[in-house]
């Protein structure tokens, strides 16, 4: 019997202890790990402002999830002075308001976050987060579609909804006290917790659901159609940004993988042809829109390009298309 | 009537006088051997391109022939001007001598820059297009319209001596040469306002290539320099020829062009001091006013520097110091110094300045048949003022025609 | 000649050259209007991938001779090559901040050129569609253009001796007419020649500068330069280091090795002669003034020399005559009448004797 006590107490025990793990696991999954500097793991960047805002308006308050970024900073090496440019470590809003003061040099909150480029200063440059993260799109899995795409808030309703959005759990008091600059730091890292929990990466359409090659043809004659590999050229993309945080925070729709090459149009599975808009032949009167040779050859050339591809080279044309039999003969002759 | 030694005049009789350049001197011979050969140059520049005998390029169009025949010979051929304004318009008489070897050096350099501009337009026989399609923007329009003018004004103003020499022969020729003396002050002043025009807009001409020109050379106020240095040039080139005239053919100078020589070097000379002084000024403030002093301590900055010291302001100063001190030798010399600055002043604006940014192997370099073409026309130039020299009175008074004033 | 004869000769003078005055004036502000509509093309460097493809496309459209070496072959970009009456357009490598890229050659069409106002001849015409051509039937071949034209475009046929003329890109007129384009803009695999209205090329250059900061240098060549070009080529700004722009040896420099001159303003070349040009009326009105006024001084001068020296004889001839009569009369009353008469006949001999020497003496002088 003592042995069956025995028995069933370490079980007891071990049910405790998976409870517990589970219960630990359940607990960790409400919150964020701890940052190195013991800063909150997130925050929310309220619009502070002095003027008295009794009916909350204001710019949806932007979550920071600060420890991601303090990871990212390890990783590569930078310091925090990359944000908290004084050496300081305060909040940004503590200098930076929407109306701007005196201690951020009138600079505004607004201003500092958004800035596309920030100027070379002598001593440490800051950044903001737009030059920050446009900075991220130059590194080589980014560059292909960043330095084609014209990223553009016009018409974009969803634009500036990837930064600044917030649990709805967040009440109009909350808001108005984090306008004040009032709201307590728990419960301000309360909000910004459960922001950053509720955000997840959108999946993207399957490489699978577009066609294997497509064949390039509307163009031959002096070359043969360009056989195209759809699928590989898809999921080779995919896989580059497949464990890139950013990426998975900005592509928010999923079809964010095809608009660059499938660009002007809504995204979508079944996207026009490109001849729709790129004539075959050389408009007078649209010099802003190439025709359909020179559109498939600035879209495969700068990208591979921008990628760092070595092949082909720009002026290897035999590469993607063959030469055509007959026109090779033309070309002789000449 | 003394004469001092035995002028060969022709007379009704005996026209020609050819026996001193047919005789058998080797400058004769030398004269005839590059007369020859510039003649089967034409032949071949006229048969196969210009590209035959130039090295000529896309970006060097105008070379030798247009920076020495074209430019310098422009230039030198000043002193026709030069001269006349002196005596009929400033009433200068005691260099009255000097008038008729200056009008026929003017009128000779003249007509063989237009002859040596042939050999370098693509179509030479289209050169009179420019009255029928006058494209009045261009410089070139303007020069051209003034030297065919001028070349006509000197052309009148020179034929005096051409019709004297052939007046014994036929008579009626002496009704014309009244008519001609009586305009003289009038194509006089024509003669200038004409030369001050392209004189000045041979400069113009690289003005609309900044580019292209050297900024130590380049200036706005190109016109002016190729005017004023041009008086100078026209001032030095009297001076200068009659160095060769009393070298080479002394014995048709009369009594009156001999005494009043000595006057009209240092008259001149005086004359072009003044000139080259001010000119040196005018290049020596142009630098500072275009902010161009960083460029002297360049190469090219060394290269202007010794024409301005060494060709410009060297000849100033010994043209005054002869002119002061009577020293007829130390002038004509200066006026070799002169002459010689001014062709180079010309090849820097034409060739060694001009197209100075580009890499050395695309520089320009004249071919030698080039050069050989350039040497064919002035020796052309000589030889026929050699001919004129032996057969009308340009450095004696014909005595048919003695004291009288015109 | 005359007084009246010398003021109707600076009268006439005077006419003429008002009239002179008059055509230069109309000819000197811009030799051709700038026409809104005129199309233009737009090179974007950035793009061009020196395939040499505008190359043989040029080749072919003017029935230009083939060059030595086939348009296969892409090492000739790394030559310094430039246009010639061969081979209207060419692609040439350059360097710029150490990575290379390509630039097309060919005349930029300026709209106001400096070929067709040095042209004496009138040869070249700048037309509305923005192509500036130039019609040999009339050429002298002066080659006065090529030296004019700050890009160094025409090109003369040296070795030709029968008929040589200066040949350059013509815009592709005839294609243009017909309503085509030109053909290197066809030809061209990237887009890197885009043709449009002159004006739209430049909102479409602004929008690229806008779409992909950092990617080109702020500037299109040509917009403005060398008075606008219709040509007009946009400069890379790779890894440029965006020095300060107010210092003219770093600011722009990526144009410069490019091969491009960023240094020749704004207004039309041929804007520098005017100046020259402008004064020949000046010259021609007042230069017959100034020497005519000179001469007559000169004259005055010398008429008023010769009277002073007449009236100096004169009044020296009445001295003597007056010292003589004094003389004759003390004779007269001191030694008789008979005396005097002899002393009178001998002293108006003596003076006869010397005035005959000194005008002697004059005539041998002068």
């Amino acid at each position: 019997m003592r042995k069956g006590k025995s028995l069933l107490s370490l079980a007891a025990m071990v049910a405790a202890a998976v409870v517990c793990l589970l219960y630990q696991g359940a607990a960790r999954a409400d919150t964020l790990e701890p940052t190195d500097s013991g800063a909150p793991s997130a925050i929310v960047i309220f619009p502070v402002g002095e003027k008295p805002n009794p009916a909350a308006a204001g710019m949806a308050p932007v979550a920071y999830n600060h420890v991601i970024h303090e990871k990212w900073m390890n990783r590569t090496g930078k310091e925090c002075m990359v944000c908290h440019h004084t050496g300081d470590p305060v909040a940004c809003t503590e200098c930076h308001t929407v109306e701007g003061k005196a201690e951020g040099k009138f600079y505004t909150l607004q201003q500092v976050m958004h800035t596309p480029k920030v100027r070379q200063r002598k001593e440490n440059t800051p950044s903001s987060c737009v030059s920050c993260h446009k900075e991220q799109t130059k590194q080589r899995d980014c560059a292909g579609c960043h330095t084609q795409l014209v990223q553009t808030r016009d018409d974009d309703p969803n634009w500036c909804r990837v930064c600044h959005t917030i649990t709805p759990s967040m009440t109009r008091a909350q808001m108005q006290k984090g306008i004040a600059n009032t709201l307590s730091a728990r419960q301000n890292e309360v909000l910004a917790t459960e922001t950053a929990l509720a955000r997840k990466p959108v999946s993207y359409w399957s490489p699978l659901m577009a066609p294997y090659k497509v064949s390039i043809d509307s163009l031959k004659g002096q070359y043969e159609a360009a056989l195209f590999n759809h699928r590989h050229h898809a999921f080779s993309l995919a896989d580059r940004i497949s464990t890139n945080r950013l990426a998975g925070a900005f592509h928010t729709s999923q079809g964010t993988m095809c608009v660059t090459c499938h660009h002007n149009s809504p995204a979508s599975t079944t996207p026009p042809k490109c001849l729709n808009c790129h004539s075959a032949d050389l408009k007078r009167m649209s010099p802003g829109r190439p025709a359909l040779m020179a559109a498939f050859h600035l879209q495969c050339m700068n990208c591979h390009k921008d990628m760092k591809v070595g092949r082909p080279r720009s002026t290897d044309c035999a590469t993607c298309h063959k030469i055509a039999p007959t026109a090779a003969r033309t070309t002789q002759g000449e | 009537m003394a004469k001092t030694h035995d002028i060969v005049i022709p007379t009704k009789d005996k026209l020609f006088n050819l026996d001193p350049l047919l005789s058998l001197t080797p400058g004769n011979i030398i004269t005839w051997i590059i007369l020859g050969v510039g003649f089967i140059l034409t032949i071949i520049r006229f048969t196969v391109g210009i590209g035959s005998v130039t090295n000529l390029d896309d970006y060097q169009p105008w070379g030798l022939w247009i920076g020495f025949d074209l430019l310098c010979g422009v230039c030198l051929a000043a002193g026709g001007y030069f001269t006349t304004v002196g005596v009929y318009v400033m009433g200068m008489k005691q260099f009255h001598s000097a008038v008729r070897p200056a009008v026929t050096t003017a009128f000779l350099g003249y007509a063989f820059v237009v002859v040596a501009l042939l050999y370098d337009l693509g179509h030479p026989l289209r050169l009179p297009y420019m009255f029928f399609f006058p494209g009045t923007t261009s410089v070139l329009f303007e020069v051209g319209l003034c030297v065919a003018t001028y070349l006509t004004v000197l052309f009148v103003e020179f034929s005096i001596a051409p019709m004297e020499w052939l007046s014994q022969k036929f008579p009626w020729i002496l009704r014309i040469r009244k008519w001609v003396i009586r305009i003289t002050i009038l194509l006089t002043i024509f003669g200038v306002t004409l030369s001050t025009l392209h004189q000045s807009s041979l400069g113009s001409l690289y003005l609309i290539a900044p580019e292209k020109l050297h900024p130590l050379w380049y200036s706005p106020f190109m016109p002016m320099f190729f005017f004023v240095s041009s008086m100078a040039a026209g001032a030095s080139m009297v001076i200068f020829e009659g160095l060769f005239a009393h070298k080479g053919v002394h014995q048709y100078m009369d009594s009156t062009h001999l005494k009043e020589a000595d006057g009209v070097v240092l008259g001149f000379s005086r004359a072009a001091s003044f000139i080259l002084f001010a000119y040196f000024m005018l290049k020596v403030i142009d630098v500072l006013v275009q902010a161009n002093t960083h460029w002297l301590d360049t190469g090219y900055g060394a290269w202007w520097m010794l024409e301005m010291f060494g060709f410009v302001l060297l000849p100033a100063l010994l043209y005054a110091i002869g002119a002061r001190t009577g020293n007829v030798t130390l002038c004509r010399y200066t006026s070799v110094l002169t002459v010689a600055g001014i062709v180079l002043n010309r090849f820097n604006v034409s060739m060694i300045a001009y197209n100075w940014n580009l890499p050395s192997d695309l520089r320009y370099f004249p071919s030698f048949w080039e050069i050989w073409i350039s040497i064919f026309v002035v020796t052309m130039i000589v030889t026929v003022y050699r001919f004129i020299v032996y057969h009308m009175p340009v450095l004696y008074e014909h005595p048919d025609f003695k004291g009288e004033e015109h | 000649m005359n007084r009246r004869k010398f003021l109707a000769f600076l009268g006439s003078s005077g006419v003429v050259s008002a009239l002179a005055s008059v055509r230069v004036a109309e000819a000197a502000p811009h030799v051709f209007p700038y026409n809104e509509n005129s199309f233009g093309v737009l090179h974007d460097t950035t793009r061009c991938i020196g395939c040499r493809r505008c190359e043989a496309a040029c080749q072919a459209v003017n029935n230009l001779p083939m060059p030595e070496k086939p348009f296969t072959d892409l090492e000739v970009t790394n030559e310094r090559r430039r246009v010639t009456a061969k081979a209207w357009t060419v692609v040439n490598k350059y360097e710029v901040n150490g990575q290379p890229f390509f630039r097309k050659l060919q005349c930029f069409h300026c709209n106001d050129p400096a070929c067709a106002a040095a042209c004496f001849t009138k040869c070249y015409t700048k037309l509305p569609d923005g192509a500036v051509v130039y019609d040999g039937s009339q050429c002298v071949g002066c080659r006065y253009c090529m030296v004019a034209c700050p890009f160094n475009v025409p090109g003369f046929q040296y070795n030709l001796a029968w008929d040589p003329l200066v040949l350059k890109c013509t815009f592709c007129e005839p294609l243009l007419k017909q309503g085509k384009l030109p053909a290197c803009v066809s030809a061209c695999p990237v887009d890197a020649i885009t043709f449009g209205r002159r004006s739209d090329l430049i909102r479409v250059a602004r929008r690229r500068f806008d779409d992909h900061p950092g990617k080109y240098m702020n500037y299109i060549y040509g917009e403005h330069d060398a008075g606008g070009t219709a040509w007009m080529v946009l400069a890379p700004a790779a890894g440029a280091n965006p020095g300060p722009v107010d210092n003219p040896d770093t600011a722009s420099k990526e144009f410069k090795q490019l091969g491009l001159d960023t240094h020749l303003g704004n207004q039309p070349m041929a804007e520098l002669t005017y100046g020259a040009l402008g004064a020949v009326p000046m010259i021609v009105a007042f230069w017959p003034v100034l020497f005519g006024g000179a001469y007559a001084i000169t004259k005055r001068r010398e008429a008023i020399a010769k009277a002073s020296v007449e009236e100096a004889a004169k009044s020296a001839k009445d001295d003597i005559t007056a010292a003589m009569d004094a003389a004759i009369r003390k004779i007269e009353e001191t030694e008789g009448q008979a005396a005097a008469d002899r002393a009178r006949r001998a002293m108006t001999e003596a003076l006869k004797a010397r005035e005959s020497q000194d005008r002697q003496g004059e005539a041998h002088n002068g």
